[in-house]
């Protein structure tokens, strides 16, 4: 069940309905919650509903045990079975299939070619994310973050909860277990954010991916040597605001359909576009899986606590393994490689620099401010195309299609029939959208808080209405669902 | 935009003890729960209204069954009213507009901004009526 469709938005009027109508029993308000999710999870394919479930019972009951001993080597045990039994599953379903073909490859290479057991394995929506969800809860409970949740239902709606279970945000039990525990609450507040993210998300998925990805990346990255090389260049910025309305679109609506039920998520996205270094476009693009890596990868790999060169390689693994993470191909392990050792790069150009920069006193200066001003601009053109480089390894379906594109950005000779007026005037307001003020959304939300019940009603028809006229006939599948 | 959910959280956690406030967030919830089904209804109908042709299109995605031929009978009859009625053109009129948008070509675009050129521009603006009545 996808969000821009009727189905769901027959489910939501239904699950809105009912569950507030259950307000008044909390237990009976989360198992229809969590029988919605079930529901909302089985669309696709109901036999993955029984691994969802035992992935959850078992995750619960690793909290339980870690709840109930003090000995520090019985704990680590614990953690450690219960992380590598949640892996496990991710990698039989997930890498599986990578890994034999990709060690038939090797064999073939050497000479040494084998029968492997290949089995055809299908990839359970959402399985990258409901993982990470539990393997955070398991952890945290190990680090005393969280107390261990005695309720399986809680745990059961904090892992299944419909609006992030299939594409995220990732949700941390730590701030939506405790939301479990406080009696459900509609404010105007939560009506007005939810109702601009719901919308605003629509909006970026269905006028400006939608129609991004039909009309101009789909082609493009089809067969880059067919295309002109300005295409490309099209292509990339166009690949680049397309993932990005494609994905914080569907967190918008994740996180607005959550606030109608009461429940609030953190923001997944801020400007990502508008960084003027990498690691500050880290801290912008999918928050919830940086943060996700940053606290349970690069810190217990150690950090930056052993000096310079075990951070480099703590950065490197980390967004290596984030690479992986995305996709069993190794055109996504490229792109965390890439983006681990740029970051790197980064660091280490940045401390050079610092050594050359002018005294603190100087920095009042107008000449100073000036310079500041234009190396922050250089930043963020530098940044952009970083990621944007990166982008083609992402979307390419193999390295021959990525050297392919790569090789035609250099080639202007050749027709632009993508170059239209409408293209290019669609990627700039992705573009331009990266740079308006940030309470933008917050002072519609403000707006939106007095109206009565007719005038919200038309506001939202009427943008849900404009917003179905705007976009591209049929609904295609969010990109992150792959994942 | 979040900051807004989140103050009243941690305000309800700060007042939770205090039972008028309680009454007083139920009663809010209950306002803003009945408050915004409204609004879901309101915009449901608007949607009937003016989007028919969707529900059309949604409704023959359906299986073949008894229930299902009914419902395309049933959706189409209403497209037909709506059609007939004139509610579902504002939606035509915007899908026509964003494919003449998306046809344009640079040359349409220059030719629209001149307006001595009336006829090469033709693409951006629809068909050109013949002025005979």
């Amino acid at each position: 069940m996808l969000f821009p469709t009727l189905e769901f938005g027959i489910f939501f009027l239904i699950v809105f309905t009912v569950s507030w109508a259950l307000r008044f029993e909390p237990v009976s308000r989360k198992w229809f919650l969590v029988g919605a999710s079930y529901l909302f999870y089985g669309w696709w394919d109901w036999r993955f509903t029984g691994l969802l479930f035992g992935t959850t019972l078992f995750n619960y009951l690793g909290g339980l045990a870690l709840g109930r001993t003090e000995r520090p080597g019985l704990r680590k045990l614990i953690v450690g079975v219960t992380v590598a039994v949640d892996l496990g599953v991710l990698a039989f379903f997930k890498y599986y299939g990578f890994f034999l073909t990709s060690l038939d490859g090797l064999l073939t290479t050497l000479g040494l070619h084998r029968d492997l057991p290949f089995l055809e394995i299908i990839l359970p929506i959402g399985i990258s994310f409901f993982t990470f969800q539990g393997i955070s809860y398991v952890v945290d409970v190990y680090r005393g973050h969280i107390q261990a949740e005695r309720s399986l239902l809680d745990v059961m709606l904090f892992k299944s909860f419909f609006p992030q279970l299939v594409a995220g945000p990732i949700v941390r039990a730590a701030d939506f277990i405790p939301q479990l525990h406080q009696p459900a609450r509609l404010t105007r507040e939560h009506v007005a954010v939810g109702t601009v993210l719901i919308l605003s998300g629509l909006a970026k998925k269905m006028v400006i991916a939608n129609n991004l990805a039909t009309e101009l990346v789909d082609p493009v990255f089809f067969d880059p040597t067919a295309v002109g090389g300005l295409d490309l260049w099209l292509g990339i910025y166009g690949y680049a605001i397309q993932i990005y309305c494609d994905f914080s679109g569907y967190s918008d609506i994740a996180i607005g359909v959550a606030a109608l039920l009461g429940y609030r998520f953190r923001a997944n996205f801020d400007q990502p576009y508008r960084a003027a270094s990498l690691q500050e476009f880290w801290r912008r693009w999918h928050i919830s899986l940086s943060t996700w890596l940053r606290d349970y990868l690069y810190i217990p790999l150690g950090g930056n606590r052993h000096g310079e060169v075990q951070r480099y390689r703590n950065l490197f693994l980390t967004m290596f393994l984030g690479g992986l993470w995305h996709g069993a191909a190794w055109t996504f392990v490229f792109w965390g490689s890439f983006h681990g050792a740029m970051l790197g790069v980064e660091r280490w150009a940045g401390r050079k620099l610092d050594e050359f920069a002018p005294a603190r006193g100087d920095e009042a200066g107008i000449v100073s401010r000036f310079g500041n001003f234009a190396q922050h601009v250089v930043g963020v053109v530098w940044t952009f195309h970083l990621v944007c480089f990166a982008w083609i390894f992402f979307r390419a379906d193999s390295f021959p299609t990525a050297w392919d594109y790569l090789k035609g950005l250099t080639d202007w000779s050749g027709a632009h029939e993508h170059v239209t007026p409408f293209l290019v005037g669609l990627v700039s307001l992705g573009l331009i959208f990266q740079f308006t003020p940030r309470d933008l959304g917050r002072e519609l939300a403000l707006g939106l808080r007095e109206l009565p019940s007719p005038l919200l009603g038309l506001f939202l028809g009427f943008g849900i209405l404009i917003i179905w006229a705007v976009a591209p006939e049929g609904v295609a599948p969010f990109i992150y669902f792959q994942f | 935009m979040l900051d807004l959910i989140e103050r009243n959280i941690e305000a309800e956690g700060e007042v939770e003890t205090v039972t008028v406030a309680d009454l007083r967030a139920e009663a809010e919830t209950r306002r803003n729960v009945g408050r915004f089904a409204r609004a879901m209804w309101v915009a449901a109908g608007l949607l009937l209204l003016f989007n028919s042709g969707q529900l059309v299109t949604v409704v023959n995605g359906f299986g073949v069954g008894p229930v299902q031929d009914t419902a395309v009978a049933l959706t189409a009859t209403w497209n037909a009213q709506m059609e007939k009625t004139g509610l579902s053109r504002p939606v035509q009129t915007i899908r026509e507009f964003v494919t003449r948008m998306r046809d344009a070509s640079w040359a349409d675009l220059k030719a629209a901004a001149a307006p001595d050129a009336p006829r090469q521009g033709a693409s951006l603006r629809g068909p050109v009526e013949d002025g005979k009545g």
